[in-house]
This record gives structure tokens, C-alpha cells and sequence, in this order.
């Protein structure tokens, strides 16, 4: 059934030419420099201090690291963040 | 995603969060649909957040249930700002008192001004704006329409085409359009024309009153010409006399003119001198050499910065020195009798007055003696002998009347 479901989604979003985060469950971030961060589409806040910010996603977990990382605003599915951006990782479930 | 000026007006708290499950709490906090911003954590087990007042009272499940405390920080916004203002509430007073004079005062006409008049003094349309209601200190709610005032003062000053009225804040503008007006005849009381002089009638022209000569009349000085009382001996009016009398004068003109004649004249030369003015002192600048001039004319010019009425004392002043040499001149007796004439011509013109003309002349002597020249010349000379002379003792008529 998820199988299918999958299939169908990655069908439209070939055949409509629709953008991916929309059709697939993923994730959608705009980053401006290192100074800002816009996370779309998260599913929770797993961990958060001044260096790190771990989000959970539909299949996975998101880190990023830096410096002073401060929380601007939150709502339930997006995240602005600022601060001194290091990295961006993804860690897939395995 | 943010919108400053909603927290602004709702009120926010500064809010320090303790407790070990920071991250649930805020999830769950989330989910509820508070609004929570500016996340930074301050310590291993304490984070900061700004949240609204609103918000806040619905947090205490959610802190029970994660087991965090939360003490606040810092008040924000409108509602905090109010109750900060209520416990100083002379400063309110004061502001609300103060724009509510402002208002008030804004609203009283504080300038009148009136522009472009020229015969019509401005003090005279002031009068006559205070009559409607146009003046200092007047409430400018209680005034009518400036179209309706424009019609009101156009209509109570008879000497003017149209007055503008513009109110602008607090000044009112009366722009004065003034009518012109043919210039007004002299009136003149009932009077005679007299001769001037002992003279030959040459002409006579009376426009009021009876002419009491006849051309090539001799008459004597002070005799009357037109006569101001018209009418027969059981009517009779005074009117003002009017009329041309052109008669012939006789002069005798004796002038003098001396063979040796001495002019002054220009050479050309000059030197211009700079002086520095201060007060009453006044310091040559520039050249410092005079150049030799025997005899010289000279003309200054003087520069004094000023403004509005008053003078500075220190300014610039130019003299122009121009050099002159006298010359002499011999005449002939010929030259001399002819410059004589000349002369004695234009005094008798200067004598008779305006729009004379001289009929004739004659020589009557000339001599040349001690290297001067004397003519004796009789001129006989046309000009207007007529001068006024007032009727008095008889009762004035109407100005109508001798006008008509």
C-alpha cells in the first residue's frame, strides 16, 4: 500500500512537473549565507542548543551546527533560524 | 511569519524555561498553536523564549506535563506599556492637554494680511474685514465660507473690483484687487481770470464764464478777463472761470558779456583712488602715488553693506580724480553781441513761464566798453497772462451746479 502510494506520487510529480518538496514529504530549506535558515516541512524539534539544531523528519533526522543558533520563530511545520550556520546534515533512517 | 507590530500591541513576556525535556515542551507548545519566538538557550537546562500574554496562561498544562518552570523575564508591548503610564499619570495628562491646546490653538486666526493695494490703505480692509468677522483671535469655525466672505467684503468695499480670502492654518490672506478709477476733475470754487501782467490781448478762449475783453484790448495787471459771474442783474451765479487768454507782453532785457572768455574743460586724465572706510575714517588702499594733476574735479562713490535699515561702518569708497585746465577765449564784439542776445533770450523765456513764444525783438543799444559788451533788447513776448482770482462775498453754488 505505502509502496504504491510512493509510486503514485513520484508519477505526478514527473507527469505534472510539480515541485518535489510539494508531491514528496521533504524537507524544503532556504538558507540566506550562513546567517539565516528556513526549514519547511519539519516534523519536531528533537534537540536544540547554541551550537546544534535536530529536527525530526518523515524519514530521517536533520542536524545543523554552528554558532549562537537562535530559534527566530517556529510554527508547527517550519523553522526560521539564525545565527553563525557550520553545517547542514541529513541522517536517513535507516 | 512575524508580525512585530500584532506582539507590539497584544504584549509579550521574556520568559526563562528550566527543565531537562525543553525540546518536548516546545513541540507540544507548538502544536497548540502558541506563539513562541526568539528560542535561545541560555544554560544546559534553561532556555529563553518570548511568548504573548495570551499565550503564556495557556502554557501551565503544558509545563506540568514536561515538568519545566518558567519565570519571566522582561514585560513588552502596549498592555505593560499602559500600565507603566497609568503610574505616571500626570505625564498622560499633560501630553492629551497639550494636543488638545494645539487643536485649539490652531484653530483661531492668529494673521491677517492684506496684499496688493495701492491707493486703498491696508488698515482701511482690515476695518472692513473686522466687520464680518476677519480679524486676530477670531474663531475660525464660527467663519463663513471664504467664498462667501470674498462676496460679503467685495461687496462692502466699493473701491475694490474683488478680494481673495484665503485661510491657510491660522493666516488669513486678503488678496485686493483695486478698481481703476478715472482721475477725479480738480474742483474749483467760483473764481475770475485776471491778467497777470500789463499785456495786448492775443487771443481769448473763454470754456465758463463771460469774457469781459476783446482782442488787441490793452489791459492793465489785475484787471479781470472772464468773468466767474454769469446771468443778468436779477440772476446771477458764480462759477468757476475757465479759459485761454494768450497776450502780447512787452520786456526789456539789458545783459552783459565779457570779450575774454574762460572755460573749464577735461583732459581725459584720471586716476581712480581706493579707500578702505571705517566709521568716520576713512584709509587710502590703493595707489599710493597721486599722479600731479594741477587742478582737478573729483567724484566718489561709496559702497556700505547693509541691511534692513541699519549699515555696516566698514565699506569701500572710490575717487575718480579727472584732470581739468582752464582755457582762455577772445571774442569778437560780433560773438560776444550774439551770445548777449542769446542769453537775454532765454531769461525772458524763463520769465514769462511755459509755452511762451517770442514775437519779436529788437536791439535797442549795444556798446563794448572796458572789454565788455551791453545790449539793451526789447522783446515782445506771447504768453498766457491769465491767473486765477477766487470770487469772494458771494454765496457758493452747489458743485453740481457748476459742473453741469
Amino acid at each position: 500500500m505505502r509502496r504504491w502510494s510512493r509510486r503514485l506520487r513520484h508519477l505526478a510529480g514527473g507527469v505534472l512537473d510539480l515541485p518535489q518538496d510539494v508531491v514528496l514529504e521533504v524537507l524544503r530549506i532556504t538558507m540566506i549565507g550562513h546567517l539565516q535558515m528556513y526549514i519547511e516541512n519539519h516534523r519536531g524539534v528533537l534537540h536544540f542548543s547554541e551550537k546544534e539544531l535536530r529536527l525530526l523528519l518523515t524519514n530521517g533526522q536533520l542536524i545543523v551546527s554552528g554558532e549562537q543558533l537562535v530559534i527566530r520563530a517556529i510554527l508547527p511545520e517550519e523553522v526560521l533560524l539564525e545565527g553563525r550556520i557550520g553545517s547542514v546534515k541529513f541522517l536517513e533512517k535507516p | 511569519m512575524r508580525y512585530g507590530l500584532k506582539e507590539w500591541t497584544e504584549g509579550y513576556v521574556t520568559i526563562t524555561v528550566r527543565g531537562k525535556r525543553f525540546e518536548r515542551f516546545l513541540n507540544m507548545a507548538v502544536r497548540e498553536g502558541l506563539r513562541i519566538w526568539n528560542i535561545r538557550r541560555v544554560g544546559t537546562e534553561a532556555c529563553r523564549c518570548d511568548i504573548l500574554i495570551k499565550d503564556y496562561f495557556r502554557l501551565r498544562p503544558l509545563m506540568r506535563e514536561t515538568g519545566c518552570r518558567s519565570h519571566v523575564e522582561q514585560r513588552e508591548g502596549f498592555p505593560f506599556w499602559l500600565a507603566r503610564l497609568r503610574r505616571r499619570s500626570g505625564l498622560a495628562i499633560g501630553a492629551f492637554l497639550f494636543l488638545v491646546g494645539l487643536y485649539m490653538l490652531s484653530s483661531f486666526i492668529w494673521t491677517v494680511e492684506v496684499q496688493g493695494t495701492k491707493q486703498l490703505s491696508p488698515e482701511r480692509v482690515m476695518q472692513v474685514a473686522e466687520q464680518i468677522g476677519i480679524k486676530e483671535g477670531a474663531w475660525k469655525v464660527k467663519l463663513k465660507e471664504p467664498l462667501h466672505l470674498q462676496r460679503e467684503l467685495t461687496s462692502l468695499l466699493p473701491e475694490v473690483t474683488w478680494v481673495g480670502v484665503t485661510i491657510q492654518g491660522t493666516k488669513v490672506t486678503l488678496q485686493v484687487v483695486e478698481k481703476d478709477e478715472p482721475a477725479k476733475p480738480i474742483v474749483t470754487g467760483p473764481r475770475h481770470l485776471v491778467a497777470k501782467k500789463r499785456a495786448v490781448i492775443q487771443t481769448i478762449l473763454p470754456e465758463a464764464g463771460r469774457s469781459q475783453v476783446t482782442v488787441n484790448q490793452f489791459v492793465e495787471k489785475g484787471q479781470v478777463l472772464i468773468s466767474g459771474i454769469i446771468g443778468n442783474d436779477e440772476r446771477q451765479k458764480a462759477v468757476s472761470a475757465k479759459g485761454t487768454i494768450r497776450g502780447e507782453v512787452w520786456y526789456i532785457s539789458n545783459a552783459s558779456v565779457p570779450l575774454k572768455q574762460s572755460h573749464t574743460r577735461l583732459t581725459g586724465e584720471k586716476q581712480d583712488q581706493q579707500y578702505l572706510v571705517i566709521g568716520p575714517y576713512a584709509v587710502q588702499v590703493w595707489p599710493f602715488e597721486k599722479l600731479p594733476f594741477s587742478q582737478y574735479e573729483s567724484k566718489e562713490k561709496r559702497f556700505m553693506p547693509g541691511y534692513a535699515g541699519y549699515t555696516s561702518p566698514v565699506g569701500w569708497k572710490r575717487v575718480t580724480h579727472e584732470e581739468i585746465v582752464q582755457t582762455q577765449k577772445e571774442l569778437t564784439v560780433e560773438e560776444a553781441k550774439a551770445l548777449a542776445i542769446r542769453f537775454a533770450r532765454e531769461d525772458i523765456l524763463r520769465k514769462a513761464g511755459k509755452d511762451a513764444s517770442i514775437q519779436q525783438e529788437k536791439v535797442l543799444h549795444a556798446t563794448s566798453e572796458n572789454g565788455k559788451v551791453y545790449v539793451s533788447i526789447h522783446f515782445s513776448v506771447i504768453e498766457d497772462i491769465g491767473v486765477e482770482q477766487p470770487i469772494v462775498g458771494v454765496p457758493q453754488t452747489p458743485e453740481v451746479n457748476s459742473n453741469s
